[in-house]
């Protein structure tokens, strides 16, 4: 086809519902702020790993959908998460990434989470044990027992990540979201414990759901230069993209042929538990939590979105605990290879989705991003993405093409596509 | 190792903490009673003599070397101003519980204390529901 002018450029693809979707969706500022309240605040969300708060009373902090949220290890050994917030006059309690309790801060005492603003303490399990001039200031009327931390749903599973919802009742329970889908993976996760051996996190200007994407198919191995031209074989191509409910897919498992690629070597004597050597295996979580194993190592992802055009990613790279100094080595090499910021696919990966985000400014006009490629389900079809944005406008009540029409009033494609 | 040593104090009864040079008139030190990884406590020495107990105040667990202050007979955990006359152990300040101490002596230049078992406060903390129990109520 030649170039095209505004009127052609803006038409709508010859394509069915579904196969296309609307680029506001990854621009709209109001459309990204509804997301964090619809989508985020009812997720599982898995916030970090068991083994980054090892000991008891060790702790990290983050944020989900701009809720603040502290998450320790009790002397009972259990993880429990709490909102980050005093419940005086909502400073935030804790402002570091990480640590320990078992030493007290300045105005608080060993074992307890305090508030540098006045004092107020609390334990491991969210009681608030100290509030300052408590009778002095409040006489009978208001009791530290009244005033204990907002706990939030936590439970560490699939391999000892930690998961938490904001909704007190979500939906559907953490089981029954993700363990069909980490059904294949659930033996070799779960057979020993794992620790987290790399920690990055990068903020990148682009929205979120283009990082998943980038994760849900396969088929931009043309950038991926140095992976396609060596490495890969048939049984690469022939994998499957198979959905589950809840908008979640996993790509197929192959034998990746890791001598073809210059420079690397055989994974075959780490391979995680359970598993045939050199195998690799994706699974991706809406809306946007990715676990990605390469025979040897670990590697999840995690977005925060922080506004239509900016999310942050962190990425973790995971191997067993139980691992000698030297397999450890090892294996921190068979990730930062591939993953780390000076791997083959990272910075390529990034390069991808910073281009997307650039075109697709709050400002740009919307325009047809095109997920219609049927090839039998394999990595070169874009089921992956048809299946997350279906889920996508499920959770917003939004169709994908045309955002401002309810998903429940889809019907077919022609509808839509008249609609705007 | 760590339970052999435990057998070898728990055989003890008076043990020498320190020597009364040690530790300062008006001030208090931390010791480890015992072998090496034996029982952690501080030496009080306060106006008319010494007084060995646990480490920590018994509000909050604040350790004493960081935040116990003595003058004349009193000590006072300056985090939350909890105090002790260390002669009468009546609670002086905010204090709502009595200090726990061991029986201590000073012969001739030793700072003894009778050490049978670690004295320890209960600082338990209140359990808490099932998660469904919980976040359903």
């Amino acid at each position: 086809m030649p170039a095209r002018n505004h009127k052609q450029w803006t038409a709508n693809p010859p394509l069915k519902d579904g196969e296309w979707i609307n680029s506001r969706i990854y621009s709209d500022p109001e459309i990204a702020q509804e997301e964090n309240e619809k989508i985020f605040k009812n997720m599982w969300v898995p916030v970090c790993h068991e083994s980054e708060l090892p000991a008891p009373y060790d702790f990290r902090t983050t944020s989900i959908a701009n809720e603040n949220i502290i998450i320790c290890r009790g002397p009972d050994n259990e993880v429990r998460a709490f909102l980050n917030v005093c419940p005086h006059r909502g400073m935030l309690i804790e402002r570091r990434p990480s640590g320990s309790f078992m030493e007290g801060q300045a105005s608080g005492n060993p074992k307890r989470i305090t508030c540098m603003f006045h004092a107020w303490q609390f334990d491991m399990k969210g009681n608030c044990v100290y509030v300052a001039r408590e009778k002095e200031g409040y006489q009978d009327r208001l009791c530290k027992e009244q005033v204990g931390l907002r706990r939030l749903r936590c439970e560490v599973k699939f391999g000892g990540f930690v998961w938490i919802n904001l909704n007190d009742n979500p939906s559907v329970s953490l089981e029954d979201w993700a363990g069909e889908p980490f059904e294949c993976l659930r033996k070799t996760l779960d057979e020993e414990p794992l620790e987290v051996f790399h920690y990055h996190k990068a903020i990148i200007d682009t929205n979120y759901k283009l990082w998943h994407d980038t994760n849900s198919e396969f088929y931009h191995d043309f950038m991926h230069y140095h992976n396609r031209v060596t490495g890969f074989n048939d049984a690469y191509f022939a994998r499957k993209n198979e959905a589950f409910d809840h908008g979640h897919v996993v790509v197929g498992t192959f034998e990746v042929n890791y001598e073809n690629y210059e420079g690397f070597e055989s994974r075959a004597d780490l391979s995680f538990p359970h598993l045939p050597p050199n195998q690799w295996y994706m699974v991706d979580l809406f809306p946007g939590f990715n676990f990605n194993l390469r025979g040897s190592a670990l590697r999840c992802d995690t977005v925060t979105p922080l506004g239509p055009d900016k999310v942050l990613i962190e990425f973790r790279g995971l191997g067993l605990k139980s691992d000698s100094p030297e397999d450890r080595m090892t294996r921190i090499k068979h990730h930062n290879s591939i993953w780390g910021p000076f791997g083959r696919n990272l910075h390529e990966d990034l390069i991808g989705v910073a281009g997307q985000g650039t075109t697709m400014r709050p400002d740009t006009e919307p325009r047809r991003i095109l997920h219609g490629r049927q090839e039998n389900q394999t990595i070169h079809d874009e089921n992956g993405m048809r299946h997350y944005y279906e889920e996508w406008g499920r959770w917003m009540d939004r169709s994908p093409i045309a955002p401002d029409m309810p998903f429940s009033d889809r019907d077919d494609g022609s509808q839509v596509v008249n609609a705007e | 190792m760590e339970h052999e040593n435990v057998l070898e104090y728990k055989k003890m009864s008076w043990i020498k903490i320190c020597s009364t040079t040690e530790v300062a008139q008006g001030s208090l030190k931390k010791f480890w009673a015992g072998v090496a990884g034996g029982i952690p406590v501080v030496a009080v020495h306060h106006k008319e003599g010494f007084v060995v107990m646990p480490p920590v105040c018994p509000h909050m667990e604040e350790p004493l070397e960081d935040s116990g202050v003595v003058s004349g007979c009193k000590l006072t955990c300056t985090k939350h101003l909890w105090a002790w006359d260390l002669q009468t152990m009546s609670l002086e300040g905010e204090a709502e519980k009595p200090l726990k101490t061991y029986d201590t002596k000073v012969e001739g230049e030793d700072v003894m204390a009778f050490i049978t078992e670690q004295l320890e406060y209960d600082f338990e903390e209140e359990d808490d529901m099932d998660d469904d129990d919980f976040f359903n109520s």
